[in-house]
């Protein structure tokens, strides 16, 4: 029989206690380790915090200078609050050149490459409210990581297309995907356009989750 | 006189020998670890597993020397690299044997798993050393990923954001996955933390004791189809032919001589 074959018979108490003491000692012991190497999981999918401080616009350029037909790709800088580039020391390590910061590459165009009407022979005044409002829907501005692994995709004039170089994805001028693996468009930037026809971005794109 | 000095040498190295057999059991040990005896067929095949183990316990060695100047910062990790390439002594032999037999393990333990997969060296009783192989297989592959990242030069950090998009795919945690890999919603200085760590301690500390209990049970079941194992094989193999055969000859004879008894044919056979 296996009861015999136990050596030291245990009492339903005596269970209960070691279960319970067992638990807690267990649980002192994996749960701060596990939540110390899941903190980036808890503050950016949880709590939904940002790397990116959220106020950040940056400028890009001029909605002036869009041609017709073809993107415009501008490189675009972050400040980045990460792991050893502490928010506090961000001034001080800005004007030593050594704030953090993320490098990405924005690719502007005009919807279907056209260049609106309004700004047709119009000169490079400043905007009124009901001009940008008129703007801002013709604008795509894209992210150029591509939407499947996250490769740098390119404007090839040739084509007329986004290509991404590693498995052939291919957006047209608008960002929106016409080929190969990609599961959907390029990611869009939140932006605004000024009364001086300056674009600015935000590091902030449609359809969350983003993802790199 | 050479002759009196190779033979008193001898005396000595033979009593040293004993000396620490008696106190330690090493020698006895080093026998029972170095020599295991594997089937006559096959022979080379069966030494992809020492080779494995050599090519890893190389990458710990160079790996440790590595980490006297490597930097693993955002800003420092390509420089710190570029300056062991360039500036310090025996920096491109250190580097060059971690990075290639870091690409030769990943052939050789391939290799190791076809051969362990053909002889069929997986079946009863040996099926917990092929889970935990498996658990090893991928765990240098994750290694070699990691390694790759470490560089922090275009091709690769490149590949680990791929690696890490890759990783965003996986059903219901996906997202989950990308954050604990990035270490936050952007790449940056702390992914390159996250895969330093990884590939430095997290990983080795796992390989290591798997490394450990995959020899454990070699040593315990041995290498399957050993000699012994394989000719007793052999011999059983080779005499239910010659039973198939005898007694096919019988039937035929038994065809064209009424009354030959079959019966008698195959009881001498077994």
């Amino acid at each position: 029989m296996p009861e015999e074959l136990q050596k030291d018979p245990v009492s339903r108490g005596e269970f209960l206690v070691m279960g319970t003491l067992g638990t807690l000692i267990g649980a002192v012991l994996t749960i701060p380790p596990l939540v110390f190497m899941l903190d980036p999981i808890i503050k950016s999918e949880i709590l939904d915090q940002s790397d990116i401080p959220e106020d950040e616009w940056i400028e890009l350029g001029s909605v002036f200078e869009i041609p017709q037909g073809a993107p415009v790709t501008y490189r675009v800088e972050f400040p980045q609050i990460q792991s050893y580039v502490l928010e506090k020391e961000d001034e001080k390590k800005k004007q030593e050149g050594k704030a953090g910061s993320i490098v990405e590459a924005a690719l502007v165009t005009w919807q279907d490459g056209e260049i609106p009407d309004i700004l047709r022979n119009r000169g490079e005044g400043r905007l009124s409210e009901a001009e940008i409002e008129e703007l801002t829907p013709k604008l795509n501005i894209v992210n150029n990581h591509c939407t499947h692994l996250g490769c740098p995709v390119r404007w090839i004039e040739e084509k007329r297309e986004i290509l991404c170089p590693c498995h052939g994805g291919i957006y047209d001028l608008n960002g929106y995907v016409i080929g190969g693996p990609p599961p959907r468009g390029l990611y869009r930037y939140a932006f605004e356009i000024r009364q001086n026809g300056g674009i600015y971005v935000r590091h902030e794109f449609d359809g969350n989750p983003y993802v790199i | 006189m050479i002759s009196r000095i190779r033979a008193r040498t001898l005396d000595l190295g033979q009593t040293t020998v004993d000396w620490m057999e008696e106190r330690t059991g090493l020698v006895s040990l080093l026998e029972h670890f170095l020599y295991e005896p594997v089937p006559a067929k096959g022979k080379w095949l069966y030494s992809l597993g020492s080779a494995t183990l050599f090519l890893i316990t190389l990458q710990f060695l160079t790996g440790i020397l590595l980490l006297f100047y490597y930097v693993p910062t955002t800003t420092e990790a390509w420089d710190s690299i570029y300056f062991m390439m360039t500036d310090v002594y025996f920096g491109p032999l250190i580097r060059g044997i971690h990075f290639w037999s870091a690409n030769i393990l990943v052939v050789v333990i391939g290799l190791h798993m076809l051969r362990t997969f053909f002889s069929g060296a997986y079946k009863a009783p040996r099926e917990m050393n092929w889970v935990i192989g498996v658990a090893l297989i991928f765990l240098v592959t994750v290694l070699a990923f990691t390694g790759y990242a470490l560089r922090w030069d275009a091709e690769g950090f490149w590949a680990w954001e791929v690696g890490i998009k890759i990783g965003s795919y996986t059903p219901f945690v996906g997202n989950y996955m990308a954050a604990f890999l990035i270490g936050g919603d952007t790449v940056g200085p702390a992914t390159l933390s996250r895969v330093f760590a990884i590939h430095v301690w997290l990983l080795p500390a796992a390989l290591a004791p798997l490394i450990g209990i995959h020899l454990y049970l070699l040593r315990k079941h041995g290498e399957f189809g050993t000699e012994f194992e394989y000719t007793r094989r052999l011999a059983e193999l080779r005499e239910r032919q010659q039973i198939e055969e005898y007694s096919a000859f019988l039937e035929e004879e038994y065809m064209e001589e009424d009354g030959f008894s079959r019966g008698d044919g195959s009881s001498r056979g077994e």
